[in-house]
């Protein structure tokens, strides 16, 4: 009890520290017509606006928190244009995360919630052997389309019934490979490969495209096998407790190696490794060096690795890509995976409009808020097929998942890829990767 | 407001658009001045009889309304000053028509203002006023406020580009006014009454826009100065040369080197000013232009002029200008933006006037703004938690009224009056001029029910008067 005070009180400074944000807010309104939520939604209580005000004013003891209040507080996609947008550098996406840890110590986390951060999550395995069950399901019911009555289960789980899933993987993409995978040839550095989960359960096609990539130019990958996921699920449901006691785990753990650098193939997770567990680590010039040797994939490969004549293979495609928010504002990483494309021979690349613009997915948003999702993820569709392109391709699971399944749902032919699966491709065909 | 009037609201709008929750209503209270004041209920209209009905019933029931575009106005013209009803108009934001044969298009009144460029460019067309606001602010509050921006001297502001408006008058009549030809003299003049008359007249619904063809090239430079009074002095003479850029920005040292730390504009942090400048038109006409400028910057002892070489150049000098207040924001925690505005042949006296106001008042002035048409914009940087600075940016501020006003000048050029400036109208038009504001307003809102409080008092400030 007096633990959960305690928490209650820190929150409640944390919050309180915020209002420097708001301080520094103009009410301008700059912030609105940018902000895909209030695009939809149309209410200036769902603009960062209207959310720092409402911040304000709790702080401030003015208001209570009251389901309208939560309702605005939860329809935020942390996908930072409004502060990338603000005049007075503001950060709304900050504000609104330390609202919802506030009111979820004032009110205390979801059972399910709770459940899942702070024992599957932690735990690793059950969720893990979860994704693997839920795979041998898909594939039992090999192609759950539009018409399948399996989708009448869907809600329980508290997904859209009209919702195309990817198949998880049988075996996780971290158990493809032995915990130190030796470089090709003469070893220029030892790197270590945060998967975060969609790379280990969903889409393990990215880590064998990581590792060959980087093996073949000549380092050696370790992939230490106990990582666990980076928090930011956690994070953004407003369990600070739950995310600070992964970042520590994940920080502890890859500290232990002795690394050159650390890459990340996932926007979200390489914007926890590189900033938001500044929050929560404990501040040292250690983390200083842990957080300032953590790339993203596309900056690692564009600041390290030339490719020779021959390298890479054609690949004849059509392909745009799409600025994942926690690349592109996150970390700024927003020519490196382009110029990747444009390299591969035989690829026309072509830009799409907005891409930097969300689509909407925000990792657990599209769950919760469908409908809203796939309103936002329906701008992104109409401007790919504007582009005309055989692939898609980005840095981001969820962005893959989320317009994916909005393009079959459009009966729309394009396909989602990562930047370094067609790298990989490319490699191959070249005989780089053998 | 009883439940039944609520009701009624609700038969009116539908269930949906009618927004009664606290939390809701909080954000509907401000606007980008620094008032705040929580209207008892939100309506948002989707027609122009939706607008009409609401105003047939708030002169019913006596219930002010306040019209409200994007909320990003500066001197506080869509906050609910008596509470009540706040009219949002963003959800009627949609283009009715384009007509490029007659350069024209109509829109609703919500339409966000930057939406109308893309829409019309394939006809080579495009919408001069660009207000700094112009991707955050409706086409109706441009027009209510009659709103500026930076091609002013050149292209003239919202006024000039208003024909045809469908207008809700405060009774709840539909009128319309104006018209598409390019003459007409059919009645008043009666835009020239409604434009700038931030909604204390009618709520603007529908607005037909004259468009003008995309200038086939635009030659931009940068003058750098080594004194404020050369930049001043050279504005002067560029206009008295007989040029007429389409963009006269000026930035003083402060603003030069906020904007500096902010992001590299390659902006000269020793200069004391800078100037921004484009002319369009033809390329020979422009090019001529723009000789001629240069000789007029050559006569104030410039220190470098450097015509921009490409698109990218003349992109990041444009984007100095463009993050200017943004960068003046990050200095020190507010900041007050005015916009005085005087002839420009007063340019030198009104720079040289805020220069000694920072130092008579010992406080952080940024100085920019448009230039060319006297338009300058003050921006006094403080911090709302020291009371005694606080009072000084007040002093200041009304000392800058009285000069622009000495001056022949005007205190507002394109903010217009609402709250923040309404204790200064009389100042520059006299007691018989607010008078005549008052007769007007008068005939048209007896109750005074519509935008009350705003730009001036009634002089029995009651809904009882009628």
């Amino acid at each position: 009890m007096h633990i959960q005070k305690n928490i209650q009180e820190q929150a409640r400074q944390h919050l309180a520290e915020a209002t420097k944000e708001f301080d520094k807010c103009m009410k301008c309104g700059k912030c609105r017509n940018v902000c895909p939520v209030f695009k939809e939604l149309g209410n200036e209580i769902f603009s960062a606006r209207g959310k720092n005000k409402l911040a304000e004013k709790l702080v401030a003891g003015d208001i209570e928190i009251t389901a309208r209040v939560k309702q605005a507080i939860n329809e935020c996609l942390n996908c930072k244009t409004c502060a990338a947008n603000c005049p007075a550098g503001v950060k709304p996406e900050e504000v609104v995360l330390r609202m919802r840890w506030y009111i979820t110590t004032k009110e205390g986390l979801h059972w399910f919630k709770a459940l899942l951060f702070r024992q599957l999550l932690w735990r690793k395995w059950p969720i893990t052997l979860g994704a693997k069950m839920v795979g041998l399901a898909q594939r039992s019911f090999f192609g759950i389309g539009p018409n399948n009555p399996v989708r009448h289960l869907f809600p329980l789980f508290g997904f859209s019934k009209r919702r195309f899933f990817p198949e998880m993987a049988l075996k996780t993409g971290q158990s493809l490979y032995p915990e130190v995978i030796p470089a090709k040839g003469k070893k220029k550095m030892r790197v270590g490969y945060f998967t975060g989960c969609a790379g280990n359960l969903i889409y393990t096609n990215v880590v064998t495209s990581v590792v060959e990539i980087l093996t073949a130019c000549g380092y050696e990958v370790v992939i230490p096998k106990k990582q666990r996921c980076n928090g930011t699920p956690v994070l953004a449901n407003g369990d600070y407790e739950g995310a600070r006691r992964l970042m520590q785990f994940n920080y502890d753990l890859f500290q232990s190696y002795d690394l050159d650098a650390i890459v990340v193939a996932c926007s979200s997770c390489g914007l926890a490794l590189k900033k938001e567990i500044k929050q929560f680590v404990e501040g040292s010039p250690e983390l200083e060096a842990f957080t300032g040797k953590v790339y993203d994939i596309h900056e690692f490969i564009e600041n390290n690795i030339t490719f020779e004549e021959g390298d890479l293979g054609k690949l004849p495609y059509k392909v745009s890509y799409h600025d994942p928010c926690h690349l592109v504002r996150g970390q700024g990483v927003r020519e490196q995976p382009r110029n990747i494309l444009k390299r591969i021979p035989g690829v026309e690349f072509h830009e799409m409009k907005d891409a930097a613009v969300c689509c909407g997915s925000a990792g657990s948003y599209c769950i919760t808020h469908y409908d809203t999702a796939i309103k936002i993820d329906n701008h992104k569709v109409k401007n790919i097929q504007d582009a005309h392109v055989d692939y898609v391709a980005t840095g981001c699971p969820t962005c893959i998942m989320h317009i994916q399944d909005n393009l079959k749902q459009h009966e729309s032919p394009e396909k989602m890829r990562y930047v370094v699966e067609m790298l990989a491709d490319s490699l191959r065909a070249g005989g780089k990767i053998k | 407001m009883n439940t039944s009037q609520i009701q009624e609201l609700q038969n009116i709008f539908g269930k949906e658009e009618v927004l009664t929750e606290p939390e809701d209503l909080l954000v509907y209270g401000y606007d980008a001045s620094p008032v705040e004041i929580t209207p008892e209920v939100v309506v948002f209209a989707k027609t122009t009889e939706h607008v009409s009905e609401l105003l047939k019933f708030a002169y019913r029931e006596e219930i002010p309304v306040t019209p409200r575009g994007q909320g990003s106005g500066l001197s506080g013209g869509s906050i609910p000053h008596k509470s009540g009803i706040v009219l949002s108009m963003d959800k009627m934001n949609k283009i009715l028509h384009i007509d490029p044969e007659n350069r024209l298009i109509t829109v609703e009144a919500g339409l966000t203002t930057s939406e109308i460029d893309p829409a019309i460019a394939k006809f080579n067309l495009f919408y001069p006023p660009d207000p700094g606001s112009v991707s955050f602010s409706s086409i109706g509050g441009n027009v209510a406020e009659n709103a500026g921006g930076l091609r002013g001297l050149k292209y003239g502001v919202t006024k000039n580009y208003v024909k045809e408006m469908k207008v809700v008058l405060p009774q709840g009549n539909i009128v319309t006014i104006g018209s598409k030809c390019v003459k007409h003299v059919a009645g008043f003049n009666m835009e020239s009454v409604f434009v700038g008359a931030e909604g204390l007249l009618g709520v603007v619904t529908e607005i037909t826009l004259a468009l003008m063809p995309i200038p086939a090239h635009r030659e931009s430079a940068l003058a750098i100065f080594t004194t404020l009074r050369d930049a001043a002095q050279c504005v002067s003479d560029i206009i008295a040369a007989g040029v007429t850029p389409s963009t006269l920005e000026f930035i003083d040292n402060k603003a030069i080197n906020a904007i500096q730390d902010f992001k590299d504009c390659g902006l000269p942090r020793d200069a004391e000013a800078v100037l921004i400048i484009e002319c369009d038109g033809e390329e020979h006409s422009a090019k001529a232009e723009m000789a001629k400028v240069e000789k007029m910057t050559e006569k104030n002892k410039v220190r470098k002029f450097k015509i921009a070489q490409s698109a990218g150049e003349r992109d990041n000098l444009f984007e100095g200008r463009r993050v200017c207040l943004n960068a003046l924001a990050s200095v020190r925690p507010n900041l007050i933006l005015e916009d005085a505005t005087v002839l420009r042949s007063q340019l030198p006296e009104i720079v040289a006037g805020v220069s000694q106001l920072a130092e008579k008042y010992k406080l952080d002035i940024g100085l920019f703004g448009h230039a060319g048409d006297g338009n300058m914009h003050p921006t006094f940087l403080y911090d709302a938690k020291d009371a005694d600075e606080t009072a000084r940016v007040h002093e200041a501020v009304k000392e800058l009224f009285q000069l622009a006003i000495d001056l022949g000048g005007t205190i507002s050029g394109e903010h217009g009056i609402g709250l923040e400036k309404k204790p200064f109208l009389a100042d520059q038009i006299g007691n018989e001029g607010i008078a005549l504001l008052q007769a007007v307003k008068k005939t048209l809102d007896p109750k005074n029910l519509l935008n009350p409080g705003k730009m001036f008092d009634m002089p029995q400030d009651t809904v009882q008067a009628a």
